[in-house]
């Protein structure tokens, strides 16, 4: 355990000037746009630092791999739901930075909600502590939860903090053909509910009892080994409630949605929909607030 | 010109708007123990009005501080402003509506002004509720809970207020209104929506939330166990969560608040105990039974002398109506109480949980403990009577320390009840200068001029050396 | 100016807040100063020294004094003792109840005078003279006759129901005796509830005494409305006096007495029903639970109504003195009616049955359903 080196080190080299973009696996790197040439690579510090099982907590360099801490947690019998697609290669900093939830979300929430402390170094190369370590605490602003998605454009995660889950006794995937909506309202707490627009897959978790009951609910469904590709042009953001509607309107097989979560998985590219103008004006005034030179991560946009 | 009341009245009408010396001292303070000073009560009944009264206070150079239910523990919505210079205090009472319900997206609108308990009551045909359930929730609203990103005891499984809250419209301290997140799950952007649940009134005014329903689980099942030791039942819980099993709530009594509460209940609370807990579980049948048997047998492990499984819905509400009428039974005791809120890394429990009794006792002061174990969550009740001269100062002496010795542990200042204007100045214990900039950055995005509630959360030596006098009781 | 309260009881109070929801002028206000917690902090304020302007009184005179708020406090404050003496005070300092109000409270007392005056409206409501928007209801130019039949329970008539509603009294009769009873009914004025609350103690003790003198014995003294029942419970500390303490312990709520009795057989009338807890037998008497177990065996279905017993707004004479407000919070009350949808409203106050009645409600007293169930003389349909 320990870090591959301190952080001070990290924020030395992040410095205060200059363009400076961040680099993990690379498994999301065009997210947002590509990063302008001139600007400086550098990677956080990786390693597990502490991990306690019975706070339910794990401090972590943003560098990790998943992977690598996954391997950690596992011997305690818990982890934590990034679950990117290339966990190998994806860093836990660039998980939380791009912010994209695993496909698990509609058990353990989006995650943004796994980040309870974040140690960043900010644009003026000053390190910088947001949340705390403990699983509850509202002592001051969020500034956790406006660094999940942000892109490294508000700051670099060095360090941080990620509330674990134990891992399920039991866990089954099936696949049928039902109406997702019908599919979901049948399940209490499912941990995922996929639609291609043919082919529902769902993914039940908990006490072996528990997922063998849920899976005799739906009928006709059969077990198979995990869920089908990923499309992975782009991701969509759409209401839960519109999915089906939205599904119907496509061709099977052309995306993949996360029923009762909203997000659609495509195969082409998406540019994400513009946010009203009050609320663009907000995102420019975070921004400043925090980055005015938009040192950090030059031509990846949040909005 | 028009006084600040003539303006606001002609904005909201005669009945909206308040300035009788007796009326507004009925608004200078909430349920914590400081007071401040209102120059004027408005109550809005839409977002177009809180913009005009955002307009009148920017006019006349007055800061707005924003009241829901006045349920909060640390001062959040006590008006502070120098002489002459008073807050309007917007109450939101009056934008009580239930917007419309989403049953199949089990989401609601909703206005600020909801009650807790009323938004879950309304949604309970639907199998449905709104999961956090602070100890208030029969009276604060849910524009309370937005500002504080209130907890309450089933927080521990179905997390805190902000995992519940999908969007808010806001009004900003400009006068626009801007809705923050949205109907699908990540709308574009940064999470303005997150960086807005839990700014305690600092970053503008909350005019309808979205928040998240939530199935109403098919098993539950409720369990009490004493131990010989608050040592020994402070290891039950990490034994509990280290085993993988993460409960609904996870509830501690110290013997003192168990013999309070059965004296006024008569739950069956064992009176001899030095420490109960009180654990629910809740989910599927399968996943239940295995959870509480673990949870008997580490219990069991761990030295409890009985654990007691509630056979029925009778049984269940008893244990729980002990556990709610804790501050009912202390107040029994004493005429005043004053109930702290910190966070310790559960691992560390039982041992500040000592030296909590020794700081009691070293200032004189009467301290019982009842709290959200699961979470680390503390709550340690001192009693006095404010009556007493150097009571209420001898409470702030061991509360001050109870917070050195639960960050000394690894803890945070606050679980749930947040910052205010209670322990603003204990801030920098936790933060350093470059942390608590970055906090002052986020807000000064939202709110410039510092509009609203001004004085909350941040300590204002953070703010150029703008050091204001304090109001009584406020901690120094 | 000093208030007429106890200061460890004025200090009781820690300002949580719990109280606000069953308050029902702060839920149709959502003012602090129409709340439990509000009118506290106001008199603490004027108890120490601030000025008792206008705004004081009306803050206080606002109160419907439902106590809703003493069931919820968590530090069990005796709000209603507080409410009481800050009207005294404001009585005694001549800032509160007009001379017509006074008057109005005294001749409820004076019972032959007050049944002739309710005949003679009756008589003048018939030929059209009384105007509707005073929102009485038809009232009674004849009244069936009370009869004694033994001396195992006492029934207390009171003022204004016995003059109005006295076919209620006859079904309480029928139901007590339907169980072996012997009953008495005993008609001696206004019991002081209305006095009392207020702030005209000296009006109210007299009542008080003269209700105490006219039931002797220790035979039980059974009431069939819930104000009525409240106050005379609290006869010890009213009057203060020994024999006032041992009358307080033999008042009961009918529906009360009725629970300790094997009850009757009788048919099951094809109803639904819910049950309107009055408010000073919910949150006063406590006793409200005894109306479900006597109403269940008679009818269909008892059903809750869900609003966890928030006040109607009939408040004894507050519907008269604040007829706006009064209507604004049983418009909640409506609206909680509606969701149970029952075929009748089963309450055990006069004055919520007429206030509710006048918007349209079918209220009936508990007992005239279980009177109907048990079948009996044709008088009771009134």
């Amino acid at each position: 355990m320990g870090l591959s080196r301190p952080l001070a080190d990290f924020a030395a080299e992040v410095g205060a000037e200059g363009p400076v973009a961040v680099v993990g696996g690379r498994t999301q790197w065009d997210v947002g746009g590509p990063v302008a040439p001139d600007a400086r690579l550098v990677s956080a510090p990786a390693g597990v630092v502490d991990h306690q099982p019975a706070d339910m907590t794990v401090r972590v360099g943003a560098g990790t791999t998943v992977a690598e801490l996954t391997e950690a947690l596992a011997a305690a019998g818990q982890f934590v739901p990034l679950d990117p697609a290339q966990p190998g290669r994806a860093t836990v900093g660039g998980v939380l930075s791009v912010g994209h939830s695993g496909l698990r979300r509609l058990r353990y929430g989006p995650v943004r909600d796994t980040l309870l402390e974040a140690r960043y170094v900010s644009a003026a190369g000053r390190l910088v502590k947001a949340g705390g370590p403990v699983v509850k605490n509202v002592s001051g602003f969020d500034l956790c939860r406006l660094l999940v998605g942000a892109l490294g454009t508000l700051g670099l995660l060095a360090e941080v903090v990620l509330r674990v889950q134990p891992v399920p006794a039991a866990r089954r995937w099936l696949r049928g053909r039902a109406d997702p909506d019908v599919v979901l309202a049948r399940l209490y707490r499912p941990s995922s509910v996929l639609w291609d627009g043919d082919s529902v897959w769902v993914l039940v978790e908990g006490h072996p009892a528990d997922v063998a009951e849920l899976a005799g609910r739906l009928a006709g469904f059969a077990e198979v080994d995990g869920p089908p590709p990923l499309p992975a042009g782009g991701r969509l953001s759409v209401a839960p409630t519109d999915l089906n509607r939205f599904g119907n309107e496509r061709q099977a097989g052309t995306f993949l949605a996360e029923v009762g979560v909203g997000t659609v998985h495509l195969h082409d590219k998406v540019t994400p929909p513009s946010p009203e103008p009050s609320v663009l004006d907000l995102n420019h005034r975070v921004r400043a607030a925090f980055d005015p030179d938009h040192r950090f991560n030059p031509g990846r946009r949040v909005a | 010109m028009r006084t600040l009341l003539e303006d606001l009245t002609a904005a909201l009408g005669a009945g909206a708007v308040k300035g009788d010396p007796l009326e507004l001292a009925l608004y200078a303070r909430d349920a914590s123990v400081m007071e401040g000073s209102a120059g004027c009560v408005c109550f809005p009944t839409d977002a177009a009005q809180v913009q005009a009264v955002v307009g009148v206070a920017r006019a006349h150079g007055r800061s707005v501080v924003p009241r829901g239910s006045g349920t909060g523990l640390a001062g959040g919505a006590v008006p502070i402003g120098k002489p002459g210079a008073e807050p309007v205090v917007v109450v939101t009472t009056r934008m009580n509506r239930i917007l419309s319900v989403d049953a199949a997206a089990r989401t609601a609108w909703v206005e600020p002004g909801v009650l807790n308990l009323d938004l879950s009551r309304a949604v309970a045909h639907l199998g449905l509720h709104f999961a956090p359930d602070p100890s208030s929730q029969q009276a604060c609203s849910v524009g309370g809970n937005v500002a504080n990103n209130s907890g309450g005891p089933h927080c521990l499984a179905y997390g805190v207020t902000t995992a519940h809250v999908l969007a808010v419209e806001v009004v900003l301290s400009d006068g626009s209104v801007a809705r923050l997140g949205g109907t699908d799950p990540d709308p574009t952007g940064y999470d303005l929506r997150g960086a807005f649940v839990g700014s305690e009134g600092t970053m503008g005014l909350a005019t309808a939330v979205l928040v998240r329903l939530t199935p109403l689980p098919p098993a539950v099942r409720t369990l009490l166990a004493d131990f010989p030791s608050a040592e020994s039942a402070a290891e039950t819980v990490s034994a509990v969560i280290a085993a993988g099993v993460v409960p609904a709530a996870l509830e501690m009594m110290d013997q003192r608040i168990t013999v309070a509460v059965e004296d006024f209940v008569h739950a069956g609370f064992p009176t001899d105990a030095a420490a109960v807990l009180l654990a629910e579980i809740d989910g599927l049948p399968g996943g239940v039974d295995a959870a509480v048997a673990t949870v008997v047998e580490l219990a069991r492990r761990h030295g409890a002398r009985q654990v007691r499984v509630a056979a029925d819905e009778a049984e269940r509400a008893l244990l729980w109506k002990g556990r709610k009428s804790a501050f009912g039974a202390v107040a029994r005791i004493a005429p005043d109480y004053y109930l702290h809120d910190a966070v310790v890394p559960r691992t560390r429990l039982s041992e500040v949980l000592q030296r909590v009794y020794e700081i009691a006792d070293a200032n004189h002061v009467g301290v019982m403990n009842v709290f959200h174990a699961g979470d680390g969550n503390l709550h340690p009740l001192f009693l006095f009577d404010r009556r007493v001269p150097g009571a209420l100062e001898r409470v702030h002496e061991a509360a001050g320390e109870v917070l050195r010795i639960c960050l000394d542990a690894g803890g945070v200042l606050s679980g749930e009840h947040g910052i205010g204007l209670e322990k603003r100045d204990y801030m920098p214990l936790l933060f350093s200068e470059d942390d608590l900039a970055a906090q002052d950055a986020l807000r000064r995005a939202f709110d410039p001029e510092r509009l609203f509630n001004p004085d909350k959360v941040l300590p204002s030596g953070s703010r150029c050396g703008d050091i204001r006098s304090l109001p009584e009781g406020v901690w120094v | 100016m000093r208030l007429e309260v106890d200061d460890d009881e004025l200090a009781a109070c820690v300002s949580c807040g719990l109280c606000l929801p069953h308050c029902p002028t702060y839920r149709v206000t959502g003012e602090e100063s129409a709340s439990p917690r509000g009118r506290i902090a106001a008199m603490r304020a004027v108890h120490a020294g601030a000025e008792a302007g206008p705004a004081f009184t009306s803050f206080m005179d606002l109160c419907v004094q439902c106590r809703g708020c003493e069931a919820a406090c968590p530090s069990g404050v005796p709000f209603g003792r507080l409410m009481e003496g800050a009207r005294r005070t404001l009585v005694a300092e001549r800032r509160y109840q007009p001379w017509w109000r006074r008057a109005g409270y005294r001749l409820l007392g004076h019972h032959r005078l007050l049944l002739a005056a309710s005949s003679a409206a009756a008589l003048a409501q018939r030929a059209g003279l009384v105007p509707a928007r005073l929102g009485l209801p038809r009232l009674p130019v004849r009244r069936p006759r009370l009869d004694a039949s033994g001396t195992d329970a006492w029934l207390f008539t009171g003022c204004v129901m016995d003059a109005w509603m006295r076919p209620t009294h006859a079904a309480a009769l029928r139901a007590m005796e339907a169980t072996g009873a012997g009953v008495t009914p005993v008609g001696a004025g206004c019991c002081g509830a209305l006095a009392e609350h207020a702030g005209l103690a000296e009006v109210a003790g007299g009542q008080a005494a003269r209700v105490v003198a006219s039931m002797t014995g220790t035979a039980p003294v059974v009431v069939d409305s819930a104000g009525c029942g409240a106050v005379m419970k609290d006869y010890g500390r009213l009057l203060g006096t020994p024999g006032a303490q041992a009358f307080a312990g033999r008042v009961m709520d009918v529906s009360e007495w009725l629970a300790t009795r094997p009850l009757p057989t009788g048919r099951r009338l094809p109803l639904r029903v819910a049950v309107q807890d009055p408010c000073h037998l919910r949150h006063v008497q406590r006793a409200h639970a005894h109306v479900r177990t006597v109403l269940t065996p008679y009818v269909e279905e008892v059903v809750e109504l869900d609003d966890d017993g928030l006040c109607c707004g009939a408040g004894g004479a507050y519907a008269t003195v604040h007829p706006d407000m009064a209507a604004r919070i049983r418009a909640l009350k409506l609206e909680a009616i509606a969701g149970a949808r029952p075929d009748v409203v089963a309450s055990s106050n006069p004055g919520c049955a007429m206030h509710l009645a006048a918007a349209g409600v079918v209220v009936r007293h508990p007992v005239e359903i279980i009177a109907e169930a048990l079948g009996g003389p044709e008088a009771l349909g009134g």
